[in-house]
């Protein structure tokens, strides 16, 4: 007779309620240790480094960036598109699991949406420091004007950004929020300080526990997540229409809607894993994110992985397939032109290593997780600068052929922008409730390791 | 007398009148209120008090005078009394002529508000009637701000006054104790100028006029003096001749003096243009000159040439003789040289046997400034009896004469020199001897300098005197017999000078002013040649022709006798006797020329047509010397292009400079261009590459035994065009005279197709877009555009023609190499490769690795390429791929044909640069006017006077390109409704196409049967460029025919 596999517990180390409440509002409680002083300060000053950057860039013109006339878009949109990718898995571990029911995404569900809010600023800079006046950035807005029938234009994919990144930011936001507005009540309660507890009131909408603040709240977080669902989607697949409606070789592909979103869900996996394997030893929560927890989103990027590699041989087979000569010269002078490092770091990073993950002991070791997410994030980033920059710089006519290369201005935004978003996750850490513990608590009872034991116990007896 | 009366109604006439009375004794009829203001019961209950009354008063006078404090209007001038011919808003045009010194060009000067802002080729003119892109950039230098803004002794300002009586005296003295008082000027072909040297020197006996030319043709002058008597170049009419044999003449450059773009236009015509109607068979008739080309640096000529040959000098010498030995005969071998065995024996007699063939049709020349190579092409085409070389009318615009600047040295040395007297010639900078200039300079006691600029020369002098520019100064010329033209001033002189002539004139005693002068000079001598010439009507057409009768055979026969050719010859070859090494040609650049404009920034931005290399000289070197030396270009990780840098070594003269890796240079010889390597009077940016006239010793155009040496470091280049070739794909079309004459346009220009389900399709069937009302109905004007690629040489005077009248930026050297020049009409240069697919199909390259390979060595310039040129700027699609990318609609398609960019609406995101499929669009990386960054004239009050009001002056941030010159097109359709006509084609031309030298650019409405762009729209050598993108372009190309 098949013997039931029990799952592992989600939750180790025999915890009660009262254990999660401590563990979780710990970091808001004690004094800031000397690491994340030292973090703070490093991603603070690189956040300054780049506010200066963008500061010359928007003062001096675009000019100080290594941009020309045939490489229009390099490092800004590479950047743009990174980020935005990054922060597609919060809400698909929030939104898209929960209708999965899995219930694994529990305890890095908050870390990971507020990973995602964090990242969508980031990539929403891009867009706006990119324009040469980005002082006319509302014009980008259908806002009413006094120039007559001036109105922005409906065809252009750039337009199409504006309304998923700013519908996606705001329903994230919402999303996250009304996750947090419990948890923001339970540090509320146990806050000592008058200003602090003035402070979480405010931010926890007066909640007072009753059942029907219960009810409610489980409405809106239910209707959030079905807005949010197909978001995941439609983000990266507008962020994609950019290039695929465009008509340069390289660019012009129907493939690219899922190869993006898989390619985003990918790279943001990878940044939550680095985020968590950090949190999980700084905040001493092991025993709430698991090497279960890792395995199963390291699954995901395996999954996930392995569809970008489809799509990159997609590509190639479509170049040859369509025996369209510039769709192939674009894909050849990729491999095997000046850019052909950027390809080779592509495939090695973002086809052939998460390909290791199909060994079990590497999908649970911690360390092996964290080098290869950082690694999968390089190789995602550059996979953007090599469908930006390859497609680019040698299009139609080989008159216009072109290198481009980054300046330090544009090398400082991209920290900059590392760094601000540090200091937004950094300050996060310390001031709002980390992991999501009233929704945690709910599923306690059958997820700790004693109920697991007891479980397992109860399959033998049953052997 | 009696006193007349003037009545003003009918009472007037009646004396009684009680109502003229009244009239006449009251001013105010109607009685004044005041007093029932006054005495208005209410006023007294007004609200109003005294203290209101002065608080009111207090206030508004207060403000009065505060709003007149606001708002100081800057030099805005109105006019007091309207000039009667200018309207604000509306251009005039002046017939004038640029004469230079090295270019000259009858033109029409655009000029508005007083404002010359733009020279436009004179069609009136027979010769000469055509731009450069020097003569386009000339407007510039005009409103340089380092010109000589007023008259210097020893640098301190000097009034004119003074300073006549000065040298007055001083000349006076001079010529009494009976030392040269000498005039050194560049060519001048002035007829009056030379009746004021006359004057000058009767009043001076022991004055001396020579002529300097920097860049010297006497080798021309001294071969034609010795045929024919008479010091002066023949007349090559390029349209005359069938077939055109040029060893290392850049005829479309500076040979002897220009101008000669027109006729090898006409000649290299296919005749389609005036029988568009017919259809393809009826080309039978159809001749085309054939060109070919021994050089050793490739030209613009030799680019644009049927057949190539890259030979090094000494070899062309040989090939030469060989050739005059195959025409004329007689001359098989000189001394131990057998010119049996010159590198290209076998197509030198390929040659001759065509030119034989070809009689009076062939055309030989030669670009040597060596006076016995120049014996010999002209020989060969008087045995040949060539139409093309008219021995009888002479041109005049070179007349420099080496010896006498060589005795000139030599008499300046001697201290037989008391005054020196230099006009528009800078010899410290181009003498290749300029030391020893200098030293005897130091001997002449009256140094005089009449120049535009203080550059090395007038430096040197005691007096340096501003001259104004052509465009400020009144002239005439006499370029070819019986051709004159006149210079009138198109603006009043902008600073303190005075011309040349009038100085002359002033100092000879001579109490007139030069226009006087010149007019007088006119209806005495000139105007009367002409029966009913008046002197309005030759300055209103800036030409006057005389013709002049002779028959061009005349002289044939007797040139033919007179010439000793074994001495010739002897003379020639020895030149290269000692030969060893390395040869050296020098070369004038198409946009520096020689040198006198190094200070313009459009010259230096403007991109070399062969090297596409801007702001620098170098040495061009073939791809095999250069392997050999282990000499290299390199891209930096930008792309900007950098390259080793050389000793070059001719004797005791070394220089160094960097190379630049040249297909199609002969092996065996190196190239350095002429003009650069300016110091004096040139704004720090402009003081580019090396001066190479060190090299230029006995004016002469080759040299050998030259070495090369390796150095450590590298030279920054300027390159706007990184890849050379092709790729083997469908951008220039191309065919042979043959084919085209004979076979089915499939064969050599198929329709461009795509295959669909429903089977192939021609790409307009093909759409996702509803078509427009503008190609539905075909109504209002649909503006359309063609470049002939068969005419089109790649000059770039189109260019800087499009920068002058569209204020484009200049953005300097460092900007050009991070590749973001800013000009809307760019000349694509490509050379031909040895692999194609075909070549790779041959050679099995197949599956993903042998397609690397392939387009690997596809981008490796053959040794000695084909060359084609393509004029690339806004294709106006009217499928524009910008258009529906743009997210603020800044970017839209006009009604008639135009893809419009609205600069103020534009927020700068580039996403219509990416999308564009020919990368013409150019975007404000930094604020280019008035910014200290970029100190060219946009960063300069009297730069800025060179705009173009009806062009707005970008800002930065924003996307500008060709907008088809709309502020043209507006204002001839504008124009012509005022005059209540159809539009026709002379009202709407841009500024490249009335620049095109070539009648390469055509533009047009299409909706209209009669014009000529509706021949091109209709020509079977019509294509569009990547067609197949369905990007429907309002731009069309004409395939390029070789006739080979």
């Amino acid at each position: 007779m098949e013997v039931h596999k029990i799952n592992t517990p989600l939750i180790l180390g025999n915890k009660t309620y009262k254990d999660i409440t401590d563990d979780v509002t710990a970091p808001i409680k004690n004094k800031a240790g000397k690491l994340w002083w030292f973090a703070f300060l490093l991603s603070f000053s690189a956040f300054l480094a780049g506010v200066g950057a963008i500061v010359y860039t928007i003062s001096t013109g675009i000019g100080v960036w290594g941009l020309n006339n045939t490489v229009s878009w390099a490092w800004d949109i590479t950047n743009f598109v990174w980020w935005i990718g990054i922060g597609h898995a919060g809400t698909l571990i929030s939104a898209v699991l929960l209708l999965f029911r899995q219930k694994w995404r529990l305890s890095i569900s908050r870390s990971a949406e507020a990973m995602t809010i964090f990242a969508v600023i980031q990539a929403a800079l891009f867009p706006i420091i990119h324009m040469g006046r980005p002082w006319l950035m509302h014009w980008m807005f259908p806002l009413p004007n006094t120039y007559g029938s001036l109105w922005v234009n409906f065809n252009s994919p750039l337009l199409w950004d504006v309304f998923a990144i700013s519908t996606y930011f705001l329903v994230s936001l919402m999303f996250w929020y009304v996750g947090l507005i419990p948890d923001f009540a339970t540090i509320r309660d146990r806050a000592i300080k008058p200003f602090k507890k003035h402070i979480y009131s405010i931010l926890s909408f007066g909640w007072s526990g009753k059942a029907k603040h219960w009810q409610r709240h489980e409405e809106v977080s239910l209707v959030l997540a079905g807005i949010a669902t197909p978001l995941v989607i439609s983000v990266h697949t507008i962020v994609s229409f950019d290039f695929a409606t465009s008509i340069i070789p390289g660019w012009h592909s129907t493939i690219f809607p899922p190869y993006f979103v898989a390619g985003a869900i990918f790279s943001g996996f990878a940044m939550v894993q680095t985020l968590i394997i950090i949190m999980r030893k700084v905040a001493n929560l092991k025993n709430y994110i698991t090497i279960y927890h890792i395995q199963m989103m390291n699954k995901v990027i395996l999954v996930t992985g392995s569809i970008v590699g489809l799509a990159y041989a997609t590509e190639i087979f479509m170049a040859w397939y369509s025996g369209v000569e510039l769709e192939q010269y674009t894909l050849i002078n990729r491999a095997t032109g000046p850019y052909w490092w950027a390809y080779l770091t592509m495939v090695l990073f973002n086809v052939l290593s998460p390909q290791l993950l199909w060994f079990k002991n590497l999908r649970s070791s911690i360390v092996f997780t964290f080098i290869l997410s950082i690694v999968i994030n390089i190789g995602m980033w550059f996979e953007r600068f090599v469908i930006i920059v390859t497609s680019l710089h040698r299009d139609f006519l080989p008159s216009s052929w072109r290198m481009y290369s980054p300046t330090y201005v544009e090398v400082l935004i991209f920290i900059g922008t590392l760094g601000f978003f540090f200091t937004l996750f950094l300050l996060y850490a310390r001031t709002f409730p980390i992991i999501a513990q009233s929704e945690l608590k709910t599923i306690l009872k059958e997820e700790n390791s004693i109920a697991k034991n007891k479980q397992a116990n109860q399959s033998k007896e049953i052997k | 007398m009696s006193v007349k009366k003037y009545w003003k109604a009918i009472e007037d006439l009646n004396e009684d009148s009680v109502v003229m009375n009244k009239l006449r004794n009251n001013e105010f009829v109607e009685e004044i209120s005041t007093e029932k203001f006054l005495t208005d019961e209410n006023l007294k209950n007004g609200s109003t008090s005294r203290r209101d009354f002065l608080k009111y008063v207090g206030f508004t006078t207060a403000v009065a005078s505060l709003s007149a404090c606001d708002g100081v209007v800057e030099k805005a001038i109105p006019y007091v009394v309207k000039p009667e011919t200018i309207t604000p808003g509306i251009a005039d045009y002046y017939a004038t002529s640029i004469a230079d010194g090295h270019d000259f060009a009858s033109v029409l000067v655009k000029n508005r508000e007083g404002r010359p802002i733009k020279i436009e080729p004179n069609n009136q003119a027979k010769y000469f009637g055509t731009t450069n892109a020097r003569i386009q950039a000339s407007i510039l230098e005009l409103y340089d701000n380092n010109r000589l803004k007023f008259p210097q002794q020893s640098e301190f300002e000097i009034s004119w006054h003074d300073a006549d009586y000065e040298i007055k005296t001083a000349l006076t003295n001079k010529s009494a104790s009976g030392k040269q008082i000498v005039i050194v000027t560049s060519s001048m072909f002035s007829p009056s100028t030379d009746e004021v040297i006359l004057k000058f020197k009767k009043k001076y006996p022991t004055a001396k006029h020579i002529v300097y030319d920097a860049v010297s043709n006497s080798g021309a002058l001294n071969a034609f003096e010795d045929i024919t008597g008479t010091r002066a170049l023949p007349l090559y009419e390029f349209d005359k001749a069938k077939i055109v044999v040029s060893f290392g003449a850049d005829f479309l450059g500076n040979w002897l003096g220009g101008g000669y773009e027109k006729g090898y236009s006409k000649g290299r015509s296919l005749g389609d243009e005036d029988k568009a109607d017919d259809k393809a068979g009826n080309k039978g008739d159809a001749e085309m000159l054939q060109h070919y080309q021994i050089e050793s640096v490739m030209s613009l000529t030799g680019a644009n040439a049927d057949f190539r040959y890259a030979v090094k000098p000494s070899e062309q010498t040989y090939a030469l003789i060989k050739l005059y030995s195959l025409i004329v005969g007689g001359y098989d071998g000189v001394g131990n040289l057998k010119i049996n065995n010159t590198v290209i024996d076998a197509e030198v007699r390929q040659m001759a046997k065509k030119l034989k063939s070809a009689g009076d049709n062939g055309l030989v020349v030669t670009g040597s400034n060596d006076k016995n190579m120049q014996i010999l092409a002209m020989q060969i085409n008087i045995a040949l009896k060539s139409k093309a070389m008219n021995l009888n009318k002479h041109v005049h615009v070179n007349k420099g004469n080496d010896k006498d600047i060589q005795q000139l040295i030599i008499a300046m040395n001697s201290g037989k020199v008391g005054a020196l007297l230099t006009y528009n010639v800078n010899m410290v900078y181009s003498l290749a001897n300029s030391k020893e200039f200098v030293r005897g300079l130091d001997k002449v006691q009256l140094k005089i300098s009449m120049s535009k600029f203080v550059d090395e020369t007038a430096k040197l002098m005691d007096f340096n005197f501003p001259t104004p520019h052509s465009l400020e100064s009144w002239g005439d010329a006499m370029p070819i017999d019986g051709e004159y033209a006149l210079i009138q001033p198109t603006i009043k002189p902008l600073y303190n000078t005075r011309q040349f002539q009038d100085n002359l004139l002033k100092w000879a005693g001579v109490e007139v002013d030069y226009y006087s002068f010149l007019k007088k000079f006119w209806q005495k001598n000139i105007l009367t040649k002409k029966e009913g010439a008046t002197w309005n009507k030759s300055l209103y057409d800036g030409v006057f022709s005389v013709s002049t009768n002779g028959n061009a055979n005349a002289d044939y026969e007797r040139g033919l006798l007179k010439i000793n050719i074994a001495y010739v010859v002897k003379k020639a070859v020895r030149f290269w006797n000692k030969t060893k090494g390395t040869e050296l040609e020098l070369y004038v650049k198409l946009s520096m020329g020689n040198g006198v404009m190094a200070n313009n920034p459009w010259l230096q931005e403007l991109p070399d047509p062969i090297t596409r290399t801007s702001w620098d000289n170098y040495l061009t070197i073939s791809q095999k010397q250069a392997r050999e030396l282990g000499l290299k270009n390199w891209n930096e990780a930008n792309g900007a292009m950098n390259g080793s840098l050389v000793k070059l070594t001719k004797g005791n003269k070394t220089v160094t400079v960097p190379v630049f890796i040249q297909p199609g240079q002969a092996y065996g010889s190196v190239g350095l261009a002429l003009g650069y390597g300016r110091k004096v009077g040139v704004k720090s940016e402009m003081q580019t590459g090396v001066n190479a006239y060190k090299f230029y010793k006995n004016f002469a155009k080759y040299s050998s035994n030259i070495e090369i040496e390796k150095l450590e470091g590298e030279h920054k280049f300027a390159c706007v065009q990184l890849h050379n070739t092709l790729m083997d794909r469908d951008i220039i079309r191309e065919t042979t005279f043959d084919k085209y004459k004979n076979e089915d346009k499939e064969n050599w220009n198929p329709t461009v197709t795509v295959k669909t389900e429903k089977g192939k399709k021609q790409v307009a069937e093909v759409d996702i877009w509803k078509s427009s009302n503008i190609e539905k109905e075909a109504v209002g004007h649909h503006f359309n555009l063609s470049i002939d690629l068969t005419k089109c040489t790649g000059c770039a005077s189109c260019v800087v023609a499009c920068n002058a009248e569209n204020n484009v930026a200049v953005v300097g050297k460092e900007e050009v190499r991070n590749s973001r020049d800013m000009h809307w009409l760019r000349i694509d240069r490509y050379y031909s490769s040895d692999m194609t697919k075909d070549v790779a199909d041959e050679n099995g390259l197949s599956g993903i690795g042998g397609t690397a390979e392939m387009y690997d060595k596809m981008e490796i310039a053959s040794n000695n390429p084909e060359v084609v040129f393509q004029p690339v700027m806004c294709q106006h699609c009217n499928h524009a791929p910008c258009e529906t990318v743009c997210p603020v609609v800044a970017t839209t398609h006009g009604k008639q044909g135009q893809n419009q960019m609205a600069y103020n609406r534009c927020v700068g995101t580039r996403y219509c640069a990416n999308n564009c499929p020919y990368k013409v669009r150019r975007f404000n990386w930094f604020q280019y006017a008035e910014n200290d960054e970029f100190d060219f004239n946009l960063n300069d009050d009297v730069g800025r006077m060179v705009l173009n009001p009806d062009v707005t002056v970008r800002s930065r941030g924003v996307m500008e390109k060709c907008s088809m010159c709309i502020q043209i097109t507006q204002a001839g359709i504008l124009k012509a409704k005022q005059e209540g006509r159809k539009l026709t084609d002379a009202d709407i031309q841009p500024a490249c196409a009335s620049a095109c030298s070539y009648n390469a650019i055509v533009f047009g409405d299409i909706n209209q049967k009669s014009s000529a762009i509706t021949k091109e729209f209709n020509s079977d050598r019509k294509y569009y460029l990547l067609e197949e993108l369905g990007t429907q372009p309002n731009l069309m190309y004409q395939t390029k025919v070789r006739n080979k």
